[in-house]
């Protein structure tokens, strides 16, 4: 009788360990896989690359502990130090030479990609980016290169999307008679984001344009572009901006009475940064930013596959910051090496002849993973605008909120028109 | 031209904070013939003393103004017996290095203190601005532009008239004849550094309410404040004041006319045309770089 219990028992624990196995459809992994990080961690871009990394950490965790590895085997790193462009083809040169990787990601900056991702075709390697946009990158017939983000070209597409689906019936406006104004700093990221906006803008939808005006973000007074745009009075602005120019903008166009229906940005920098919040307080209330999913997100909305990700993410970044807000630099690493791991379990090898078609074939819908992402990747090694589901936030009381596409998220868009400043509480 | 008495006023605010952290610039190289290329660094720390004098301390940063002046003055010093006094006397190149040295010193510790992170300082009259006549201006430019045009009217007669001024200027035209009528010129040195310093950390905290507060957001600022130094003649203070006036004029009339891209030509273009004609600038002595070595 007694053995019996025990045999019962056991039993039991051997099936409820095989189940808690089936539900992560995982087993243990075994032996190492090395790739390599490449981020700027010293210099002026430190704080983004520092937060690129703890977001690559955070998932390489959860994938050896809650989703098997990738390949079977546990995943590590070797980190660089990409503080420049000479840094970043160096230091990917010696990850791949000295480390013996096969695979390096990284490195979130525009000035930084080109760079690193040359090292990494001389070398042999795949790179694999997460963040940065500049369409350069996936231009020059590199077999090695991928990118799962969209590039700067995709956020014109979306910001366009938005406006043509969102903003213009709530103006009430047909799309063709909306006026768009578009300003910009004048690096690679805001010129292909303002120029493939322009293109479907006009192509698709036959808005009207002013502009487009392009400045250095380290300009010292827009009042002279701000009375240009008060003249031509458009409907929206659509400005890519940095920080410091989106924070002076911002105060001078207060001082000359700058109405405007709408401001649609795109990026985490100026508008979609947190330090725009602080700057202004409730002042900052009304600008759209184009980003990864913000507060109000509802996860349900997700496949299931793609739920169970977002959430064991989102658990593991309250874990190790204690915030439910989620960082962009979180989202982008986490979200872009958790599909290097679907490509990895999907070819089985990081040989590139076999690793890049079955990056190709790679077929995943809208809400498959993290950041309700899915994945459909080109020719060029660029993962599809349209399976990148990309998110409009509004800073609404000091927090960017999450408000298109409406049926991801809780809360919703206020302030269309924007109306006058004082009166968007 | 609805517009113009706007573009006038936009133009007399940024040629005011430019003239502001030019003095500082000009002065310093009309005495001791050293180029602060760290001239932006220590408007950055001017910056963000009046940042976290307002969030940590809830000073109004017309109050940190005040107290900016000696703290400034004391980093000066503190900076001259430190860095420049060794090489006050070096050629230019070793000069050159020095100051270049300090400033990447000094903007990657306040990265490493403070992130790169852009900060604004919002006082509750941040927004203020007063209406005439179809242009806004803004207060806090107001002001900046007052004590701009009051500095350089002060440091003027400084050193026309004062004492120590006088002893300035001795040093300036002749190093050696001064030390042998018994000028003490390291100390005079150590004045003029430290007083620079002063006037560009005050320009700093007047500027802290209009920009942001990041680490590289002194050189934004100093590029043009060099062109108005040389542009008004090195070591001239009114010729600053002029020049900076000047720069501001062809950068706001260019950017309202022809395209804010192209703003930086226009000065330049301006700043090139004026050597050709006037090597020494607009109100530059020939030679007077050469003064006093």
């Amino acid at each position: 009788m007694k053995t019996a219990m025990w045999t019962v028992i056991v039993l039991g624990i051997v099936a409820l360990a095989l189940g808690a196995g089936i539900v992560q459809g995982q087993q243990a992994p075994t032996g190492e896989y090395k790739i390599g990080v490449l981020e700027p961690l010293t210099g002026n871009l430190a704080v983004q690359g520092k937060l690129h990394v703890e977001g690559y950490e955070i998932m390489r965790d959860l994938i050896n502990t809650r989703f098997g590895g990738v390949m079977g085997k546990k995943l590590v790193f070797a980190v660089g130090d990409a503080v420049d462009p000479t840094a970043a083809a160096s230091e990917a040169t010696r990850l791949a030479a000295r480390e013996g990787v096969k695979i390096i990601t990284g490195t979130f900056s525009s000035t930084l990609c080109g760079a690193a991702s040359e090292a990494a075709a001389r070398q042999n390697v795949i790179y694999w980016e997460t963040s940065c946009v500049d369409p350069r990158m996936t231009r020059r017939n590199l077999k090695n290169v991928f990118r799962t983000e969209i590039d700067g070209t995709g956020f014109g597409w979306y910001n366009v999307e938005f406006i043509a689906k969102h903003l213009a019936h709530r103006l009430g406006k047909k799309t063709s008679e909306l006026k768009i104004a578009y300003l910009s700093e004048d690096s690679s990221y805001g010129q292909s984001v303002t120029e493939s906006a322009r293109q479907r803008a006009k192509q698709e939808f036959g808005m009207q344009e002013v502009g487009p005006e392009y400045y250095a973000s380290s300009t010292n007074d827009l009042t002279p572009v701000i009375l240009k745009l008060k003249a031509t009075n458009p409907d929206i602005l659509h400005h890519i901006a940095r920080d410091p120019d989106a924070i002076l903008f911002w105060r001078q166009a207060r001082e000359q009475n700058f109405q405007v229906k709408a401001v649609v940005h795109a990026g985490a920098t100026g508008y979609g940064t947190p330090g725009f919040g602080k700057a202004f307080g409730n002042d900052a209330n009304g600008p759209f930013a184009l980003l990864e999913p913000g507060p109000g997100f509802i996860i349900e909305k997700l496949r299931p596959e793609g739920q169970a990700v977002e959430r064991a993410f989102r658990e593991a970044v309250k874990a190790k910051t204690g915030s439910d807000v989620l960082a962009g630099g979180h989202q982008l690493a986490a979200g872009g090496l958790w599909v290097l791991k679907l490509a990895l379990d999907a070819a089985k090898t990081d040989d590139l002849d076999k690793f890049r078609p079955a990056v190709l074939a790679l077929d995943l819908p809208v809400g498959s993973a993290v950041n309700g992402w899915g994945v459909k990747f080109d020719e060029t090694g660029q993962n599809s605008n349209a399976r990148v589901q990309h998110y409009m936030l509004q800073w609404q009381n000091g927090s960017l909120v999450t408000v298109w596409p409406e049926e991801f998220t809780t809360h919703r868009a206020k302030w269309i028109p924007l109306g006058p400043w004082d009166q968007r509480k | 031209m609805t517009v113009l008495p706007q573009l006038i006023v936009s133009t007399l605010l940024l040629g005011g904070i430019y003239a502001l952290i030019a003095v500082g610039l000009t002065l310093i190289f009309g005495v001791m013939r050293v180029v602060n290329f760290a001239h932006g660094e220590f408007l950055m720390l001017g910056m963000y003393l009046a940042l976290f004098a307002f969030a940590r301390l809830h000073f109004d940063p017309y109050v940190t103004l005040v107290l900016s002046l000696p703290i400034s003055f004391a980093v000066g010093w503190a900076s001259y017996r430190g860095v420049m006094r060794p090489i006050v006397h070096a050629s230019h190149n070793v000069q050159v290095f020095t100051t270049v040295g300090l400033s990447i010193a000094l903007q990657n510790l306040a990265l490493v203190l403070w992130t790169a992170d852009a900060r604004f300082l919002r006082t509750d009259y941040y927004a203020v601005v007063v209406r005439i006549g179809g242009a806004a201006f803004n207060v806090a430019q107001i002001v900046a532009f007052a004590l701009a045009v009051a500095l350089t009217a002060g440091l003027f007669a400084f050193m026309r008239w004062s004492y120590i001024g006088k002893v300035m200027r001795a040093t300036a035209q002749d190093r050696d004849a001064s030390a042998l009528m018994g000028i003490d010129t390291d100390r005079v040195y150590a004045i003029t550094w430290a007083v620079g310093i002063a006037c560009v950390g005050a320009a700093g905290v007047l500027l802290a309410p209009i920009y942001p507060v990041y680490p590289t957001a002194g050189l934004q600022f100093v590029l043009i404040a060099y062109v108005a130094v040389v542009l008004g003649g090195l070591g001239d203070m009114a010729g600053a004041l002029i020049a900076a006036l000047a720069v501001a004029a062809v950068e706001v009339a260019g950017s309202y006319t022809i395209g804010t891209a192209w703003k930086e030509v226009l000065y330049l273009l301006l700043f090139i045309g004026i050597l050709v004609v006037r090597p020494a600038g607009l109100f530059g002595q020939r030679g007077a770089e050469a003064l006093g070595t």
